[in-house]
């Protein structure tokens, strides 16, 4: 009996599990937006425009290496790019849509490696254009070859804004300032933790010395406030937060660029877990809400697994060594898998704790202060699909409506075509801000998990 | 910057690199504004990933398209859209 097994995601997690699946003699099926494998972090740009790539050769080759791996065992399972998952159920089933038809699959586990997004702190005038999450700006450089700014600011906390201007810096962009609510330096009180990152370590340093080189002032313990423009981003105002995560008044800095890269963390795709019953926990240092899991990436639903940044946040190396794990624990009819000593599964189960110790001391980077919140004022749009200011969720609490649901039928907020994915954190955070007490419940996660049109569900295929 | 092919966005031709999406062929042409919202602003692209919707246009007579995941074509034709108006007219 080969078991069948689905995988949502080829990021990292989702590649390495579908090469132990396969290995494990499993029938594969990996679903994917995205043309190519690879997730956001080993994203591939199109053979045509192949060619110059602005990121470090030590992460380049982990990200060649392991597509390599995957390459090879691709022709062995069913690989299905450019489809999407918009439906998970405790019951098994997998909706998916796949180039105008929807499809269900009954497999016998799923493996939900669905990553994660970045994290929104909303801030008045970041819905004028020119405002990008500062991953979104390096997935225009990294995949398109276009230069998503002529002169840009940089900001938020955590490595990715230090990677993201020194990429912009190495495409021939102008960095006007790189700002950080924290110093990255804070790491190297952990040096232990470090040497386990080594390979990363060296990268950071790499794109600082590029960053340094290139003269960039560097306003550290500053934040983004405020986007000044009429039609486009024409100045970022950038201020020094205190300790507490609190605006230094008069410490404001109006700086003209033409593109605001924003970066404060990342939040997890949990979505499908949450909407097929799976039992959640929000830590929004490591991913907003995310599914409760064991060693195996067990969720709390038989037969459904979550592995990679969507189970917890914990970078593209944890998330590799993850998908091992998890990949082999699928395919086990009982959930889990023997790791005999000296076996490939003990290896990642021991890179997977190892990473994990270095990713320890990259969380402490991305800790958002509460008060930092305040930067979303009464007139700061915080749903950008439905246009909801701070100040129409403060009058819906003031109401009475205290749980996100609430707010949601209250407001709107998160009822727009991204399905609540970026205002989620922010309205949590806001409402723990507000009210002084964190929501326990996400809002409920029903299908669509993405947009699906009725053509697509009445070309249903049959399974 | 060589280019591949040309589409119209808003009836002006735009330059395009065979692989790009529809959003960093725009990007790179200066045109940052994909998107005039309901509430009447003006709206770019966020995310660059397909998560965040804000990106989308008219393209080819379908509304609400992510111009960040959908690739460039030659001849294609891409529409700002404003508030509920779909641009199906072509």
């Amino acid at each position: 009996m080969h078991r069948s097994i689905a995988i949502v995601g080829a990021g990292p997690a989702g590649m390495a599990a579908a090469i132990e699946a396969v290995r494990r003699r499993c029938r594969v099926t990996l679903i994917d937006e995205a043309e190519r494998p690879g997730g956001q972090i080993y994203r591939q740009a199109h053979p045509a425009l192949a060619g110059e790539e602005h990121a470090e050769r030590a992460e380049l080759a982990r990200k060649h290496a392991l597509i390599e791996r995957f390459e090879r065992v691709a022709g062995q399972l069913d690989y299905r790019a450019g489809a999407t998952a918009y439906a998970a159920f405790g019951n098994g089933e997998l909706h998916i849509s796949e180039r105008g038809r929807t499809e269900v699959l009954r497999p016998d586990a799923t493996i939900l490696a669905t990553g994660v997004r970045e994290l929104a702190v909303p801030f008045p005038g970041w819905t004028l254009p020119g405002v990008m999450f500062a991953g979104g700006a390096q997935a225009i450089l990294k995949s398109q070859k276009v230069l998503p700014g002529a002169r840009a600011v940089v900001a938020g906390c955590g490595p990715l804004p230090l990677v993201v201007a020194a990429q912009l810096l190495r495409a021939g962009g102008e960095v006007a300032a790189l700002a950080l609510l924290r110093p990255l330096t804070g790491m190297l009180a952990h040096p232990m933790s470090l040497w386990h990152g080594r390979e990363i370590v060296r990268d950071g340093f790499r794109y600082a010395a590029t960053v340094r080189r290139a003269g960039v002032p560097r306003l550290t313990g500053y934040v983004a406030v405020r986007a000044i423009g009429t039609e486009c981003l024409e100045a970022a105002v950038l201020a020094r937060v205190d300790a507490a995560g609190r605006v230094v008044p008069g410490s404001e800095r109006e700086i003209p660029c033409d593109l605001l890269a924003v970066n404060y963390g990342f939040v997890a795709n949990s979505e499908l877990a949450a909407m097929a019953g799976a039992r959640m926990r929000r830590d929004p240092v490591i991913g907003g809400w995310i599914p409760e899991v064991d060693a195996w990436g067990r969720t709390s639903i038989p037969g459904l697994f979550t592995a990679g940044d969507g189970a917890e946040l914990r970078g593209a190396l944890v998330a590799e060594a993850d998908g091992t794990v998890v990949g082999a624990a699928a395919a086990s009819p009982d959930g889990a898998a023997e790791a005999s000593p000296g076996s490939e599964l003990a290896s990642a189960i021991a890179q997977r704790a190892r990473h994990l110790e270095f990713q320890q001391v990259v969380r402490s980077t991305l800790r958002l202060p509460m008060e930092l919140w305040r930067l979303v004022t009464d007139d700061t749009i915080v749903c950008r699909c439905e246009s909801v200011r701070f100040g129409e969720i403060k009058d819906a609490l003031a109401n009475g409506h205290r749980s996100l649901n609430a707010v949601k039928r209250n407001v709107r907020s998160g009822m727009g075509w991204c399905g609540g994915r970026t205002c989620l954190h922010a309205i949590a955070s806001l409402v723990e801000l507000s009210t002084g007490s964190a929501p326990t419940e996400m809002m409920t996660p029903r299908p669509m998990a993405r947009p699906v049109s009725f053509a697509a569900l009445a070309r249903r295929s049959p399974t | 910057m060589p280019s591949d092919f040309t589409f119209s966005f808003e009836g002006k031709p735009v330059s395009a690199r065979e692989g790009q999406s529809v959003a960093a062929a725009l990007i790179a042409a200066g045109e940052r504004c994909l998107r005039i919202d309901e509430a009447g602003s003006p709206k770019g692209a966020v995310c660059g990933i397909g998560a965040c919707w804000e990106c989308r246009c008219s393209i080819d007579g379908v509304p609400d398209t992510r111009a960040c995941m959908t690739p460039a074509r030659a001849g294609m034709i891409v529409r700002r859209q404003r508030g509920l108006d779909p641009c199906i007219d072509q």
